[in-house]
């Protein structure tokens, strides 16, 4: 069952489990248990077999599941299932009245997660605590940003649209329109603790449009990361000059992790420039047209990388002119 | 059987009789629930004697708990009931269930993995919101997780495609939830997603591809096929169903042996998920909220909005259930409770009325009465006269209720997010005597 092919995983499961039935209806069974069980512990096996192995000894050594689990915290396969039990010990101390006992299983509970609920969830345990977690930092989120539109772009054209900011060697430079109307560059920060920035709130209602957000990072080195990105309606994404993401998707919503992309971040500063287009509206005025993007840079895991980030308007002033954009995906 | 079974209304019956002299090797199996919303895909029974009155501890034949997640409604085949279910982490752990229909003994149950979990609505849908189909031969099961499965009815799997792993992972907010059809020797599967939407034929002895069709655009549907009969479709060239589809903002038709396009409709919202209904010779689409009924004459050819759709109305959209036709009355209950009746033929307002509590799933008819459920568990059971509301009972059980129940064999089979539950004596009802605005159930090779 180590195989990425699902189709012949399910083949394999499905004569597993015959033969597991087969063996348990026996009470003399022939079942290598503790075979399953170091199956389990083994990270290079593939996670969803680990956990069919597990389901099989959880029916023969029930105690053996609620022991390991706990210390699987930086699993691939049963890190959430880890970080739950955690989070369980921390509640039970906290209920006991054994504040460090919480406040330890909290912070182990925070340090570990990865999955936005999980993370809300201890950072609010912690929090209840009288102490702060620092989600932004603790998943890579980018929440300040510089950001400049509308430029109308009607007929859902916006994606392959070209707009001064792409082009400019300035990267703040303001934008003079045909109508003689100048747009400024504006700080925006994102509204929410997932880093979700509403371009609505920076640049006000409207439709078929494109709007562009930059800023700059600092690597402390050469590292390898993953950026993953939302938008509603859809997004580009260019880093140092370089597109690295652009997904031609139209009346979506932003949600987290939705793409991801490998990136190279430079030791220094990275520029990123991130290209936001709205769709029309709903047929029904009263419905509402979100205009929404949310970035991050992690590890394949999904935990942030060493970043330093600069406010908007400091990214602003200290970042290098735009190198000449080169094409992309 | 190797066919699917439909059902026809009076003004229909021209074109049922040409039918019954095909569907006579494969006729009756009436009694069965073998997809979405029963035979014919509309919600509608044509059983006499079901339960009028229960309660969580009273008129209960069995109850039945179920592992994980599931808004799939179950389905019924003689002696058994299949039923989908999901848990684990991201709900990727797939389960095909089947029960002995008289006493909720499990018979067999299959667990396979998902491809791809997206995400879904906290309560009103999951990775198990398809409902599957059999042709009494065969189990499909298709989840949102973007996997087809083809069991037996005894469990064995016989082939299983990842659609997700050939096509791209599914991007869904809510969780696909469109149920597939049978059709002739085909499994048709409406696959309408955030990424590259598509509609599939599979041919469901192999699980090969029989055709494809992409649909760039119609990325807001999480409506099911319906398979509608075509007045006048006599060339061996044209077949005798138009399968339609609602996506955003449209109504389309295709041909179901070839995925080849027959004719549009424009008018519909962005986000589509009633399933559209047949009766009285036009197809009725839904789509809300605040959206209009098309009531619309199958048989046109392209672009048919002005040529095809025969009354349209604002009145009782609702966002989530389907609607429902009984003859003369077109009723709509929206997500709030509001329940609206309209003339199936003009689309002028009949009747308004209150039901309590909101609603996810679809109403069902039969035996004279219209089934609305409740999220609370409460179903309100109303007479189907078009000319006045009339109710009958409300009947409370102590689970929710978001997937559309089953009614075979003069039993209502509901699903809860815990338990399948089954309502009613078991003993098999006679047919129906009375006059009803839809006729008999039959089947096509």
């Amino acid at each position: 069952m180590n195989t990425p092919n699902v189709v012949a995983a399910n083949w394999y499961r499905a004569a597993f489990e015959r033969v597991v039935a087969r063996e348990l209806a026996d009470p003399r069974h022939r079942l290598p248990i503790e075979d399953f069980k170091q199956f389990v512990r083994q990270q290079n096996h593939s996670g969803r077999a680990r956990r069919l192995a597990l389901t099989a000894v959880d029916r023969l050594d029930p105690k053996f599941g609620p022991t390991l689990i706990p210390t699987l915290l930086d699993d691939r396969e049963f890190r959430d299932d880890a970080v739950a039990a955690v989070l369980k010990q921390g509640v039970a101390a906290q209920t006991r009245g054994d504040k460090p006992a919480a406040q330890r299983a909290f912070q182990l509970a925070f340090a570990h997660a990865l999955s936005p609920d999980q993370v809300t969830a201890a950072a609010s345990k912690l929090q209840s605590l009288g102490e702060q977690a620092n989600i932004v930092e603790h998943l890579g989120l980018i929440t300040d940003w510089s950001v400049i539109g509308p430029f109308a772009a009607p007929g859902m054209t916006g994606f392959r649209a070209i707009f001064p900011p792409e082009t400019a060697r300035e990267p703040l430079a303001a934008v003079t329109q045909t109508d003689k109307k100048t747009l400024q560059w504006l700080p925006a920060h994102a509204s929410d603790a997932f880093g979700t920035v509403d371009l609505i709130k920076s640049l006000g209602p409207t439709d078929e449009a494109v709007a562009y957000a930059y800023t700059v990072v600092e690597s402390p080195s050469d590292q390898q990361a993953e950026l993953r990105c939302s938008a509603d309606d859809n997004l580009s994404i260019w880093l140092n000059g370089e597109k690295v993401f652009g997904r031609d998707m139209w009346l979506n919503g932003t949600r987290f992790d939705r793409f991801r992309t490998p990136v190279h971040l430079k030791a220094g500063q990275n520029r990123v420039l991130v290209k936001i287009c709205q769709g029309p509206h709903h047929r029904d005025p009263a419905v509402g047209n979100a205009w929404t993007f949310q970035v991050r840079f992690c590890s394949a895991d999904g935990a942030g990388v060493p970043l330093k980030r600069m406010p908007a308007v400091e990214s602003t002033l200290r970042s290098k002119p735009f190198e000449k954009v080169t094409s992309g995906k | 059987m190797r066919g699917f079974q439909f059902q026809f209304s009076l003004p229909a019956l021209c074109i049922a009789a040409s039918f019954l002299m095909l569907a006579a090797p494969n006729a009756t199996h009436g009694d069965n629930w073998a997809g979405w919303r029963g035979p014919g895909g509309n919600g509608v029974s044509h059983e006499s004697g079901l339960p009028l009155k229960w309660s969580s501890s009273d008129n209960v034949a069995w109850k039945t708990p179920l592992p994980g997640m599931g808004v799939a409604g179950p389905i019924i085949w003689g002696d058994k009931v299949f039923v989908t279910d999901c848990d684990g982490p991201h709900q990727a752990n797939l389960h095909v269930i089947c029960l002995a229909r008289d006493s909720g003994r499990e018979l067999w149950h299959d667990q396979f993995w998902g491809t791809s979990p997206t995400l879904h609505h906290d309560t009103k849908s999951s990775m198990a919101t398809p409902v599957p189909v059999t042709d009494g031969q065969f189990v499909f099961a298709f989840f949102g997780t973007g996997d087809v499965f083809c069991t037996t009815v005894e469990g064995e799997l016989v082939w299983q495609r990842s659609l997700a792993s050939e096509y791209g992972a599914f991007e869904n907010r809510f969780a696909a939830s469109s149920s597939p059809v049978l059709y002739e020797n085909l499994l048709i599967v409406q696959c309408d997603h955030y990424g590259d939407s598509y509609v599939l034929a599979i041919d469901k002895a192999t699980g090969a591809t029989a055709w494809k069709v992409d649909r760039p655009g119609y990325w807001h549907s999480w409506a099911s096929p319906q398979l509608v009969p075509v007045a006048g479709a006599k060339s061996q060239s044209q077949s005798q169903f138009e399968l339609v589809l609602c996506g955003s903002e449209k109504l389309d038709a295709f041909d179901p042996a070839t995925g080849r396009k027959l004719w549009t409709v424009d008018g519909m919202l962005r986000e589509c998920i009633p399933t559209p209904v047949f009766d009285n010779g036009l197809l009725y689409a839904v789509s809300g909220p605040k959206g209009p009924t098309l009531a619309v004459r199958p048989g046109g050819r392209g672009d048919v909005t002005n040529s095809h759709v025969t009354w349209s109305a604002i009145r009782g959209a609702p966002f989530v259930p389907s609607a429902i036709v009984v003859g003369p009355a077109y009723e709509l209950v929206d997500d709030a409770g509001v329940l609206t009746c309209l003339d199936a033929t003009r689309g002028t307002r009949r009747w308004q009325a209150r039901l309590p509590g909101r609603y996810t799933a679809s109403p069902l008819a039969g035996d004279g009465r219209i089934y609305f459920f409740n999220e609370d568990g409460v179903t309100t059971v109303i007479s189907s006269r078009a000319d006045r509301y009339e109710m009958l009972s409300q009947n409370a059980i102590d689970e929710p209720i978001f997937a559309t129940p089953a009614i075979s064999q003069g039993q209502l089979f509901i699903r809860t997010p815990t338990h399948l539950w089954c309502i009613g004596q078991a003993a098999r009802p006679k047919r129906s005597t009375e006059a009803r605005p839809a006729g008999g159930s039959l089947s096509v090779r």
